[in-house]
């Protein structure tokens, strides 16, 4: 709950009920909780273009730190306070001021603490500085901004509302902002929104048109008018405004001429905005700022017990894009005429190589280019297939230089066309009614007759051309299902392209089934006609023209299938094998489509092609709850046991599951399955998943992500880990650990995890340990002192205990300690099972050591006692004082408590000899100087004269090897007993590595290794047997269909491909950019 | 989102051994045997120093004498305190059948007294004590003044309780001839307590230095008559007063009275023979249930006659080779499990 992102109203909405109720409700509560907002009147902001001055909103600055310079001291000693420890320490400091309660001085805890605070502050200070220095960053970066009639680059920070704004391409915005005008044709420009909401596509957004031409300094001069719009919130997909321009009428604008912070401009010169939010009033920042104000609350007091539940993890929620994969589309293989091409071996480029090798294709198979060439018999095929990948798209090239680039809003359209281009089928220009190829030196026009628009719902996307030679010819790729439907009964090779598809598929590559159709005049007529009507109907008419393409969409004959690679980021599949085996349950949150989330999940091994795949998807709650239950039902006693099977739910089913009726069931269905993706998710909902196994499961969760849809999950989880990727900081920042890449989590996890869950175990036990020894000391010295309160040690003796006596060797069992090496928690990923389950920590373990505790603090009082209680034992009859025995009981528990700290390391490296020795000759030292303080220093006369008749007692030496050895033997026999007949993995791993001669014993290691193996997981070798009833469960082959395309966006496909006209462009495009550049600078 | 957020080269940490955490470590691994021969090694090893130091406490000689029920009569008058000004004496006659060879100390032993209480332990003034202002009386409560207001001197209340019965060990050679054992009542106390902790203010008019100071309640003579005869034993420097006031541990506590003094017929110690105690009884144990106990003993390098630290080497010893070999009898077990394991 403590870090809950956009969840701002999440503390009242806890009881999960409101939850369920879906997405408008908790958003609807949480605009209430903007002030902004309160009142449920609409109220209206007034925006004066250009007119600085007259706008009076919030700066673009913002600002991340937690204290100002005055707000410091209050809310830091407020934030320290509310620790428990920190306050009862507090507590115990003012009891301490009043005379005569306390038997040890007044200040021996108070100074103490005041040490404790001006650390953690001085750590504060920095972190917060770093914020600040961060925050920093942002704020200075440039933009350009019309001022005075001119351009003028300032700093982000400087940025107003009303601004004319210009940004660059691959430039980040700097502020929510309205599109005015941009470079490209009709004043479309391309949007990354990846860091907002995860989605591969790129965005378009459109100026309206009234302004659209807007794009001179003149022009820009003379843009005299206002902006009426709704007070900031933080939806991002809603907006409403109006724009009044003088002398002309209002024109209305729409979340479709938004541009938020936080995205990234595309395949897009340059745009020119008007600044409507800035600072923390723009939708990204808003959340962001309730963030920090949750992690003021509670990240401190979390991250005590951070590093430890690194080592127990047992569900990980991971992102997709950016996080699993790169988000880059490779054309990798394809299927022609049956005949199967692609590179077959193995790619394993580590993560430097992936990147800068991104751009390319990977398609590298010269038998494509040979079979074409040589006259094979497919070769025809061959031609036909590459010269639809280059033809059916709405990609726009762009020359530059000798080079064309490509601008798709398809990631997967650009890899084809990438690809094609590399195997001789250039793409070189369009123009609106025309496509031109270059294949071979020769040119070849394609006239595009019509566009039939893909859609999620079509899974398939045609184009009908007019081939050079004048034959209609009708193109279309799209998902295998559909296209296979609609094959002519003369389509060859359907069988061995859909074994190839599946091949494809279990490799988790995106699969397109290439089809065409030649279509004769009449045919094509009529249908026209049909089309020209479906076109000119206002209501539902992307529905009648779906029905209408239906018409024309058949009897195709069928080409091959491309197979498209969505790069995974480096050794994901490995990392997943690992983090599977040490029993970690991996959960896909995702705001992309189910089939790219479904082709991840078999990229990355994390579902294979015998793994049942159960989807859910309903359009109602009823719908759902009844596809759990049979599931459930299904499942019957495997339910709540791991089962080789993985489920799959969209956002809109999530929304139905989540309810409260059903909530329990689902998490049990999800439970019982090994992998879990879930589709289509907003923010939010990732962050409410992870509450709801947060909240049902007691274990430890661990989100990762990249972009700042994953923050919210981030933020939930117990461990939130950050990809600096390239979807943006917000992440990292928000994250308690960041990473670079995926895979390091395999180490992070396996390694750090483990020696700090080892670590922080062995040194809470160890802290818990050495104090309860040395208090119950005082315990057992009342029974001899009439229960006065009296205290048989020197009261600054007590107070240094903790800070110098025994305080190196818990740090050296905290910060160096090593359950076993690098390596073999690398090769055993079992081993950590051994901490996730808290074998090594639990109340059992605790009270055995705080048993273990008393008995030697039994041992480290009564012995000395008996040994002084005969008050003859120095030389010359001298008699004896309590402090004389304390001194005795004193130093024996300063050798005990080191030694016993010599007995848990396991591993011994120059620092724990130093704190075991150096503690104990560190406390004879002290107690040498401190017998002579007195009465040069007014503290501590009692201890006048101690060292010397201490150190000169023969009983004082006698006891100082027995008294350490009595506790201590019987912990290390009781060692090396459970050594011997209750050994575990972990043990059996230590002596491994201790031995030189490993190989011997390595079979058996394996052997135990196995055990504990079929323990944690045992899913690949044995294919789930449960008989399902209900159709939501696809036992088939898998499918690789995946294909991502904006949809229903301001521009339709069509429109966008229509308005281009690169052959036009050339020129004068080239020109206006450099007027461009010298315009702005 | 933004690269220049991404300063790589400043965050990587440094490449030192610690930071990468490869630092050199070694794990401690013991083969049965070495652990078999550690086991057995030490408990020999206690054992024999457990034999030794039995053997040594019992060559010491020791003799007590619990005078509480002897001196009845006393202890009866003492529990009114109306009786303040009264002697009370009472002779204890024993027989030493054993020359106690070497020196010889004798102490006196209170049972029941809880002298580490911890209002009793804080109530002292070590200013006042080391002759710096013999008016600080500061932390004596609740002896710091007297109903006048004048300040106590030595205040508080261990000074207030403290000993003052007056033991005499007198030789019986025959029952004509007593004489008196020559004992030294100095040398008593920690160097530190006589040079560093305890000064008079001054040593000449030692009196004069307490004028505006009242005694102690309970005692009889003021600090500066506590030994007339010798100037360097009277005020805070009083040996008997010294040892006093190092507050015991536990509340039956031994403190160390007289030394004997080897001259004459007690050059080896203390010869075999009669003889007697004389005791005049001054401070009451009986109203709270205490008993005290003279005693006279020699001590060995290790100090008095007690077994206990002799004891609990021996047995550690053989506990530590029963370890030894319970851990041998179940390695051989285990062993043997896994072999037929193995087949």
């Amino acid at each position: 709950m403590s870090r809950s992102w956009l969840l701002c109203g999440m503390k009242p909405l806890q009881g999960s009920t409101h939850f369920s109720l879906g997405n408008q409700k908790v958003e609807k509560r949480m605009g209430c909780q903007q002030s902004l907002q309160s009142s449920e009147v609409l109220k209206v902001r007034t925006i004066y273009i250009n007119d600085p001055l007259k706008n009076t909103f919030c700066t673009n600055s913002i600002s991340t730190t937690k204290y100002s310079k005055w707000s410091f001291l209050p809310r830091y000693l407020y934030l320290q306070f509310s620790k428990a420890a920190n306050a009862f320490f507090l507590f115990i400091t003012i009891l301490q001021q009043i005379p005569g309660v306390s038997p040890i001085g007044q200040y021996t805890t108070l100074l103490p603490l005041l040490v404790i605070l001006a650390i953690s502050g001085i750590k504060e200070v920095v972190e917060d500085y770093k914020r600040y220095m961060a925050d920093k960053v942002v704020n200075s970066k440039t933009t350009s901004v019309f001022r005075q009639n001119s351009w003028h680059v300032i700093k982000w920070h400087e940025v107003n509302v009303g601004d004319i704004v210009k940004t660059l391409n691959e430039e980040f915005l700097p502020a929510d902002m309205i599109l005015i005008s941009s470079s490209e044709p009709q004043s479309m420009c391309y949007v990354a929104t990846a860091n907002l909401d995860g989605e591969t596509n790129l965005k378009i957004r459109q100026a309206s048109l009234e302004v659209a031409g807007i794009i001179k300094e003149g022009q820009l001069v003379n843009l005299d008018g206002k902006i009426e719009c709704e007070e900031p919130d933080r939806q991002f997909n809603n907006f409403v405004g109006t724009l009044y321009l003088r002398g002309k009428s209002p024109i209305s604008v729409g979340p479709d001429q938004m541009l938020l912070r936080g995205t990234q401009l595309k395949n897009t010169q340059w745009i020119i905005g008007v600044v409507i939010y800035t600072g923390f009033e723009t939708k990204l920042m808003q959340d962001e700022d309730m963030h920090y104000e949750q992690n003021d609350l509670y990240a401190m007091a979390r991250t005590s017990n951070l590093n430890e539940e690194l080592g127990q993890v047992k569900y990980l929620f991971s992102d997709k894009t950016g996080t699993l994969t790169c988000n880059t589309m490779a054309f990798k293989k394809c299927t022609i005429a049956g005949i199967i091409y692609g590179n077959h071996s193995d790619n394993t480029d580590d993560g430097n190589e992936n990147l800068s090798r991104a751009s390319f294709c990977e398609f590298n198979d010269p038998k494509l280019l040979e079979n074409f060439e040589d006259g094979h018999p497919s070769s025809e095929y061959i031609k036909e297939f590459l010269t639809l990948l280059c033809v059916c798209h709405t990609v726009i090239p762009e020359r530059c230089g000798n080079d064309i680039l490509y601008q798709a809003s398809s990631p997967d359209e650009a890899a084809l066309v990438k690809g094609a281009k590399k195997l001789g089928f250039v793409f070189t220009t369009r123009t609106p009614y025309s496509v031109t190829i270059e294949v071979m030196t020769e040119t070849h026009t394609f006239e595009i007759l019509n566009i039939l628009e893909f859609s999620s719902n079509r899974k398939r996307m045609s184009i009908i051309v007019r081939t050079p030679a004048g034959h209609l010819r009708l193109y279309c790729k799209g998902a295998d299902t559909v296209i296979y439907e609609r094959l002519s009964k003369d389509s060859l090779f359907v069988e061995d392209t859909l074994k190839h598809l599946e091949i494809f598929a279990t490799e988790g590559l995106r699969t397109l089934c290439i089809a065409y159709t030649d279509l004769t005049e009449t045919e094509y007529q009529d249908w026209l006609q049909e089309y020209k009507k479906a076109s000119a109907v206002s209501q539902n008419r992307i529905q009648r023209l779906e029905e209408c393409y239906e018409i024309i969409e058949k009897e195709f004959l069928l080409l091959g299938a491309t197979a498209i690679e969505d790069r995974l980021q480096a050794n994901v599949p490995e990392t997943i094998s690992t983090l599977l085996k040490a029993n970690i349950k991996i959960w896909v949150l995702t705001g992309d489509k189910q089939e790219t989330a479904v082709n991840i999940a078999f990229s990355c091994k994390l579902i294979s092609s015998t793994t049942p795949r159960i989807y859910l998807n309903a359009d109602s709650f009823e719908a759902a709850q009844q596809t759990i239950n049979h599931n459930c039902g299904d499942l019957g006693n495997l339910l709540g046991k791991e089962n080789d099977l993985a489920l799959i739910i969209d956002g809109e089913t999530l929304k139905y599951a989540l309810r409260f009726e059903i909530q329990k069931k689902f998490l049990d269905l999800a439970l019982s399955c090994r992998a879990v993706l879930c589709c289509r998710l907003s923010p939010l909902q990732k962050a409410e998943i992870v509450d709801l196994v947060k909240k049902h499961e007691e274990a430890i969760t661990l989100a990762v992500g990249d972009g700042a849809n994953d923050v919210g999950m981030i933020r939930m989880a117990h461990v939130g880990v950050g990809i600096s990727g390239n979807e943006g900081m917000q992440a990292t920042n928000n994250s308690d650990y960041s990473i670079a890449q995926f895979r390091y989590l395999e180490k992070l996890l396996l390694v750090h995890g483990t020696w700090n869950y080892f670590r922080v175990t062995k040194c809470i036990l160890y802290s818990f340990y050495k104090n309860v020894v040395l208090y119950i000391i005082g315990l057992w010295f009342s029974f001899v002192n009439g229960f006065s309160g009296q205290i048989i040690f020197e009261h600054w003796c007590i107070s240094l205990y903790n800070v110098i006596f025994t305080s190196l060797p818990p740090l050296t069992l905290g910060i160096f300690e090593k359950c076993c090496s690098q390596k073999s928690l690398l090769e055993y990923p079992q081993l950590y099972t051994v901490f996730q389950t808290g074998e090594m920590f639990n109340t059992k373990v605790f009270w055995i050591q705080c048993i273990n505790a008393l008995i030697h603090s039994f041992i480290l009082f009564w012995f000395p006692t008996k040994m002084l209680e005969h008050d003859m034992i120095l030389r010359h009859g001298y008699t004896t004082d309590y402090l004389f025995l304390g001194n005795f009981i004193y130093s024996y528990v300063v050798v005990t408590v080191c030694l016993k700290a010599g007995l848990e390391t396991t591993s011994w490296n120059r620092f724990s000899h130093v704190a075991i020795w150096g503690s104990i000759i560190s406390w004879i030292l002290f107690f040498s100087v401190y017998s002579f303080f007195w009465p040069i220093f007014s503290v501590a006369p009692e201890m006048t004269g101690q060292i010397n008749m201490v150190l000169s007692c023969p009983h004082f030496w006698m006891g100082f090897l027995l008294v350490p050895t009595t506790c201590l033997i019987q912990n290390f026999f009781w060692k090396l007993i459970k050594n011997t007949y209750k050994r575990g993995l972990l043990e059996e791993i230590q002596e491994l590595e201790s031995r030189k001669d490993s190989i011997l014993e390595h079979s058996e290691i394996f052997e135990k290794r196995m055990t504990a193996a079929s323990l944690a997981v045992s899913f690949s070798t044995q294919p789930c047997e449960i008989f399902f009833r209900d159709d939501s469960v696809d036992l088939s082959a898998p499918h690789g269909y995946a294909f991502s395309q904006t949809e229903g966006a301001v521009v339709t496909q069509e429109e966008l491909v229509r308005a281009y006209d690169t052959a036009k462009m050339e020129n004068s495009r080239i020109s206006k950019r450099s007027s461009d550049f010298s315009e702005i600078f | 989102m933004e690269k220049e957020f991404q300063h790589h080269l400043s965050r990587m940490p440094e490449n030192s051994a610690i930071k990468q955490q490869k630092l050199p470590a070694h794990r401690l691994h013991f083969s049965n045997q070495a652990i078999f021969t550690i086991f057995f090694a030490t408990g020999a090893f206690c054992f024999c120093i457990g034999i030794i130091l039995l053997l040594s406490a019992w060559k010491v000689q020791e003799i007590e004498i619990n005078y509480t029920n002897i001196c009845e009569d006393c202890a009866k008058m003492r529990e009114n305190a109306l009786n303040f000004d009264k002697q009370c004496t009472c002779s204890i006659p024993f027989n030493l059948q054993k020359t106690m060879k070497g020196d010889v100390y004798m102490y006196y032993k209170l049972y029941g007294f809880y002298q580490n209480l911890y209002r009793y332990v804080l109530s002292r003034s070590h200013n006042q004590l080391m002759g710096k202002d013999v008016r600080d009386v500061k932390d004596c409560a609740p002896f710091k003044v007297t109903s006048n207001k004048i300040p106590i001197a030595p205040c508080g209340a261990i000074a207030n309780s403290m000993f003052n019965d007056t033991i005499i060990l007198s030789y019986i050679r025959s029952t004509s001839e007593h004489i008196q054992v020559p004992m030294l009542k100095t040398g008593l106390t920690w160097w530190t307590d006589k040079y560093v902790k305890f000064q008079n203010p001054s040593f000449r008019n030692l009196s004069d230095h307490f004028v505006g100071t009242e005694k102690p309640p309970y005692w009889q003579e003021p600090i500066y008559e506590l030994d007339t005869s010798d100037p360097g034993n009277n005020g805070f420097l009083n040996d008997d007063f010294i040892v006093w006031m190092r507050t015991a541990a536990f509340p039956t506590f031994k403190k160390l009275y007289r030394r004997l003094y080897r001259v004459k017929y007690f050059s080896d110690g203390l010869p075999a023979g009669n003889y007697t105690f004389d005791i005049s009884y001054n401070f009451p144990v009986t109203k709270f249930q205490g008993e005290k106990a003279v005693i006279l003993s020699t001590l060995t390098w290790n100090g008095g006659s007690s077994i206990f630290l002799g004891l609990a080497y021996t047995v550690t010893g053989v506990f530590l080779w029963m370890s030894s070999f319970a851990l041998m009898a179940i390695q051989g077990k285990m062993r043997k499990k896994k072999l037929s394991h193995r087949r």
